[in-house]
């Protein structure tokens, strides 16, 4: 299923309800379900905060096999920004050393097996895989 | 769709999806909050990161005049996605 979404917050509602179908239709366990809707969320709404030059829309893509789903989401025309590139969050500190965002990549990488990146003609790809049980 | 409110008790309240959508809806009721208390996770089906950040921003803030939230009935999903950020040792959770 491919389908493209503004670049702005207020997409979140028509993106889960696209992500929701997609879940339907491939019958997808609850805890995978949780995992993708969570590692789309934290994807798009990255490509929210740091992208906001850029008004094009955003590509999401989805697909399953006998192993694992395949989510790639896609911005057009910007500047590369690999985010498997992007600094741990040290998840150890203390509270009041503990800042306000950052976390979403590192919770990304925690929900998903793969995150790659992809940068080519100025088109920014993010790739998760998350490897199905049974 | 999300909810928050506080409860009788002073509990907060939240259900459904806590995305980043609704960070602003949840800041208008958690700035609000200025002691201990509650936050029942009964009802909530999902949070993202954003979620996480609103409710650490009043944590902080608490936790500097010697206050703290407690948070209750979280399901497993969101149990998770606590002890990825390290948020188990941050709030305490029952």
């Amino acid at each position: 299923m491919r389908k493209k979404f503004k670049k702005k917050m207020a997409a979140l509602d028509e993106i889960f309800e696209f992500v929701g179908a997609f879940i339907e239709a491939e019958g997808i366990d609850e805890t995978t379900a949780f995992a993708v809707n969570f590692a789309i969320e934290e994807i798009f709404t990255n490509m929210v905060k740091y992208s906001q030059h850029n008004n094009q829309d955003v590509l999401l893509d989805l697909s399953r096999d006998d192993k694992r789903i395949v989510i790639s989401a896609t911005e057009y025309d910007v500047d590369e920004f690999d985010i498997t590139k992007v600094a741990e969050v040290d998840t150890n500190l203390e509270t009041p050393e503990r800042k306000i965002g950052g976390l979403g990549l590192h919770l990304t990488r925690q929900v998903m097996d793969e995150v790659s990146y992809r940068y080519q003609n100025r088109n920014s790809t993010v790739t998760l895989i998350k490897y199905l049980e049974n | 769709m999300f909810e928050i409110h506080r409860d009788e008790n002073g509990d907060i309240i939240l259900a459904g999806r806590f995305d980043a959508a609704q960070a602003e809806k949840a800041r208008a009721v958690l700035d609000e909050v200025n002691t201990s208390c509650t936050v029942n996770f009964q009802d909530l089906k999902y949070i993202s990161s954003a979620g996480l950040g609103e409710l650490l921003l009043v944590q902080k803030r608490l936790m500097d005049c010697g206050q703290t939230l407690r948070l209750v009935n979280m399901n497993s999903h969101i149990r998770d996605i606590f002890k990825y950020a390290g948020f188990h040792t941050i709030f305490k959770i029952d």
